[in-house]
């Protein structure tokens, strides 16, 4: 036990604890190499094929995060509920969010109606200014996800996610969000099982408390 | 009349609460009045004690007022939820607060 008696320190502690088991990573990850599946064909533009991809797999990542939260995280590290503090950060993300997400809906239609009336021509290279605004978006909202929710490994899980984001939008190849996506994932994984050697599942005859 | 010296300090030491004053104890309160509530799994962890020492303290503190232990099953699974009571909440500020007059003057 500590000489010091820190109860912010022993919230933040315990609320960090929940992000030992990587699911959180393996979820980041598996949701970047989804949106590999998005990617814009030149010659065939977005087909409904790659959309629905893209779909499937972010229903299959989330089912995995959840599923391994149920049957592997909770039988081992246990149920917690946190209490004001966690909720007050939670009640000023989603306010954040909600700035940002406005303040992005905003620039994207700015830039429409910009290329709309042709101000970006022989001035900008679209290209390049979509895939800076598509990273950004991201950066900006996980950047915020992470801060309030203290997973510390989020920050630079936001950063590759913007860099995955940049790259595919600008190159348009589905490598760079494999690529990044695994970056994330592969050490999600090396966590779960960590995890599992750390937390092994307590039997249930040894619950007579 | 003025209060004796002695009896002033007598007074502080009675009023150290002995249920919470065991580290293993405080331990487990510092944590439970940081949340809402939380399983026997996940003091367990955070607090590195063993199931059987946590299921004693938890007993004291229950004994005292202090915890509500709610016992139920998620599934097959047995599930202890472990959450502070009113008086728990006001027993531990109560003792911190003694605890830091206590040690007001304290020469170091």
């Amino acid at each position: 036990m500590n000489s010091v008696l820190n109860l912010k320190e022993i919230e933040k502690r315990a609320f960090r604890s929940t992000y030992q088991d990587g699911l959180w990573d393996i979820y980041y990850g598996l949701v970047v190499i989804s949106m590999g599946f998005f990617i814009y064909h030149p010659k065939t533009g977005y087909s409904w094929i790659n959309i629905a991809m893209m779909v499937g797999s972010l229903l299959i990542a989330y089912s995995l995060f959840y599923l391994g939260k149920k049957f592997i995280t909770f039988p081992r590290l246990g149920q917690v509920v946190f209490g004001e503090t966690r909720k007050q950060k939670k009640r000023l993300m989603i306010l954040f969010i909600s700035i940002v997400v406005s303040f992005q809906v905003l620039l994207l239609l700015a830039t429409a109606f910009g290329w709309k009336l042709g101000f970006s021509e022989g001035r900008l290279n679209e290209h390049l200014l979509v895939s800076l605004i598509a990273s950004l978006i991201v950066y900006a909202g996980m950047t915020i996800i992470t801060y309030f929710s203290d997973f510390l490994r989020g920050f630079y899980i936001s950063f590759l996610m913007a860099l995955a984001v940049f790259l595919m939008v600008y190159f348009n190849q589905i490598i760079y969000a494999v690529a990044i996506g695994l970056i994330i994932v592969i050490p999600g994984i090396v966590l779960l099982v960590r995890f599992l050697y750390r937390y092994p599942l307590i039997k249930i005859e040894d619950h007579h408390e | 009349m003025s209060e004796n010296p002695d009896q002033t300090e007598r007074s502080n030491y009675s009023s150290i609460d002995r249920v919470l004053h065991e580290p293993a104890r405080m331990q487990i309160t510092a944590l439970l009045y940081m949340l809402e509530s939380a399983d026997y799994t996940f003091v367990m962890n955070q607090t590195g004690l063993t199931w059987g020492n946590l299921s004693a303290h938890l007993t004291k503190l229950e004994e005292a007022g202090y915890l509500h232990i709610e016992k139920s099953f998620k599934g097959k699974r047995p599930l202890t939820m472990l959450r502070l009571t009113d008086q728990g909440r006001d027993a531990f500020r109560a003792y911190a607060k003694n605890m830091r007059s206590l040690f007001d003057n304290f020469p170091v």
